[in-house]
């Protein structure tokens, strides 16, 4: 158990981050380089200044709270939270004094950012359950999903428990121990990572990561670098 | 499919990947907010006519001969051979979609469902399995190009014949060409099409506004264009563009043709000349006071259908409106919002395909039926060629009570003395 553990907390970590870091940046370079297209792409009635409103574009969802306000409730949770928890788990790296200008304690909301997360995820994954968008849908999109759904949950959980619970054998300090141990590549786990009631959620938590991670280069979810330019496009 | 077959039209298909094109294929979510974008789907229901699957007919080809994962975990996207049966669908796809890009006011990023197809209506040319009506009209037009000493006589013959005509709407003065051609010099270039109906009524407005104008030899229409090949769509357009080089013309004003006015604006690049609708050189000309219009002429109530490639996707909204409002004091919107139109379902080469896609265009094109009858307008008035027809057939079909008419032939007729 030890060997997994090790294997899935330390060199699968670097193996996934490796592949996320390159393979984004390769494609990245690859689609950039490609030729622009040659004429306008843009959409009338223009609207000025285009850079502005394809930035409102890309980070509200104007279309999708038009057509679909439901789900664009769940998105705009959703997108929320997840920067929420990227701020949350850069925390945990060391102290960021600009994350802290609202002083506020380590993983924002209590636990209800981890299930405010999972709950849109539940609500993404049912609707590709219902046709018309189930007979859109492809394998990787409820991969996707469910593995989302899986980190979350495991993630939130180690969460839940110190704060719903009182679960406190595993402190911001020891998990910032073993993330400054991999960023300095000097990985040490401590025991309180290894050896807690936790060391099984937290082992799936960053083994379902690192899967998604491999997995984003060659995805949908690159849209998280190509909506902007693309609305972008679409306003000329 | 043979191998070699396979690997040409693979060329093909790289050679439409550029930035934009990477974009929309790896972007899609497949969220289904394009769901009630497409008048086809609206009118007709099935799943496949909807915006998102149709690029996902492009993208299983795409995620199989373009991305490794096509081959290392093929299932995971449904990636799919490029094969006969691909080239079916493909065909299915892209001569259902008459490019009318409204499903981008619905994706979240902005997907061109126009550019997806362009890549379908490029391997269906290179499988020589496209459409051979809309291949052979691009040929005559670049044919005519080459040779256009034979057809010129002809031509300026059969504009005499138009003269009368030009006249009993607008009275010349003595001396002045009623038509005129190839006049060097001449500030403005009138590209029509092949039809009395389009010559007609722009000639007389041109006179009455007093215009240095000349007749293009050329007609507008870019059939190079519908059938998505980008060599025949450039060769069409050349001749247009010379022949304007040629006059030195200040611009170059396109008639009521979509494909032809956003292909001139937007697909040709930068010239010496600036590229207008004829609908906004009509608007300017009763800003500028040049021509007067008799608002009695037509007391019925009006709508007008905005041509998808000269509003949505060719910025064209406001000037039609400003002349409808000379017009009448009853003009009534299709859509709330110009942009939400719907498409008249004869776009992208389906009009030009004539009888052979008549059945289709009518089923497909409900919603637009029902969108001009709660207007209760009795004139539906529009500004591109390919509209009327398609529009003037759902008259036909479903017996809608109004007159299909065109915007220019509507001002022609209503013109009096500034």
């Amino acid at each position: 158990m030890e060997t997994i553990s090790y294997i899935v907390l330390v060199p699968m970590v670097y193996l996934a981050a490796a592949i996320f870091i390159i393979g984004t940046t390769v494609r990245l370079i690859k689609i950039f380089k490609a030729p622009k297209h040659p004429t306008t792409l843009q959409i009338f009635p223009a609207k000025k200044p285009a850079w502005l409103w394809a930035l409102h574009d890309t980070f509200l969802f104007p279309t999708v709270r038009r057509h679909k306000p439901v789900l664009w409730v769940f998105l705009i949770v959703f997108h929320i939270c997840l920067l929420l928890l990227i701020i949350g788990h850069l925390e945990l790296f060391g102290e960021f004094e600009v994350l802290q200008i609202i002083p506020h304690e380590i993983f924002l909301g209590k636990g209800l950012v981890g299930l405010l997360t999972a709950i849109s995820l539940l609500y993404f994954l049912f609707r590709r359950f219902r046709s018309p968008v189930r007979d859109l849908s492809v394998p990787e999109d409820y991969y996707l999903l469910i593995l989302l759904f899986l980190i979350v949950l495991f993630g939130s959980q180690m969460d839940w428990a110190r704060n719903w619970y009182y679960y406190e054998t595993m402190s911001v300090e020891d998990y910032r121990t073993y993330l400054g141990g991999l960023i300095t590549f000097e990985p040490y786990l401590p025991e309180s990572v290894t050896e807690s009631g936790h060391a099984f959620m937290l082992v799936l938590h960053v083994f379902l990561a690192n899967l998604f991670l491999i997995f984003f280069p060659f995805s949908q979810v690159m849209h998280s670098f190509l909506s902007l330019p693309m609305n972008k496009l679409r306003r000329g | 499919m043979d191998a070699k077959t396979r690997d040409d039209l693979l060329g093909l298909f790289q050679s439409k990947l550029n930035e934009a094109m990477h974009f929309y294929l790896e972007t899609c979510t497949r969220c289904g907010v394009c769901t009630e974008a497409c008048h086809v789907h609206a009118s007709m229901g099935q799943v496949r006519y909807i915006a998102a699957y149709r690029h996902e007919i492009i993208r299983r080809l795409y995620k199989k001969h373009f991305k490794a994962r096509g081959k290392v975990w093929p299932s995971v996207g449904e990636s799919k051979e490029l094969t006969e049966m691909a080239l079916d669908e493909l065909y299915e796809a892209a001569y259902s979609c008459t490019g009318c890009r409204r499903c981008m006011m619905y994706c979240p990023f902005g997907i061109d469902t126009q550019m997806l197809m362009s890549i379908a209506k490029l391997l269906l040319i290179g499988a020589n399995a496209e459409p051979e009506t809309l291949t052979m009209l691009a040929d005559m037009s670049i044919e005519k190009g080459k040779s256009i000493d034979i057809f010129k006589e002809g031509f300026i013959n059969g504009l005499k014949r138009l003269e009368d005509e030009v006249v009993a709407k607008w009275r010349q003065e003595a001396g002045e060409a009623v038509i005129p051609v190839d006049v060097e010099g001449a500030d403005l270039l009138y590209v029509a099409l092949a039809g009395a109906h389009s010559i007609i009524p722009a000639a007389a407005i041109f006179n009455a506004a007093g215009e240095k104008w000349t007749l293009s030899f050329f007609e507008a229409v870019n059939f190079g264009a519908f059938v998505g090949d980008p060599t025949r769509t450039k060769l069409i357009l050349d001749r247009i563009v010379n022949e304007a080089l040629r006059l030195k013309v200040k611009e170059v004003c396109i008639c009521e043709c979509g494909t032809a006015f956003r292909v001139m604006k937007q697909l040709s690049g930068k010239h010496p000349f600036t590229v207008s609708s004829i609908t906004d050189v009509h608007a300017r000309y009763l800003k500028e006071g040049r021509i007067r219009l008799d608002k009695t002429k037509f007391n019925v109530p009006i709508t007008y259908h905005d041509p998808c490639q000269i509003a949505r996707n060719g910025g064209v909204i406001d000037a039609p409106r400003y002349i409808l409002k000379q017009l009448t004091d009853d003009f009534r919107e299709l859509a709330p919002e110009p942009a939400y139109n719907w498409c008249c379902g004869g776009g992208g080469g389906l009009v030009a395909l004539g009888e052979d896609t008549l059945d289709f265009r009518m089923k497909s094109s409900r919603v637009k039926v029902d969108q001009v009858r709660g207007t209760g307008a009795t004139i539906l008035t529009t500004a591109c060629e390919n509209c009327h027809t398609q529009l003037s057939n759902l008259r036909d079909h479903y017996k809608m009570e109004v007159d299909v008419t065109f915007l220019s032939s509507m001002v022609a007729d209503a013109l009096v003395p500034a």
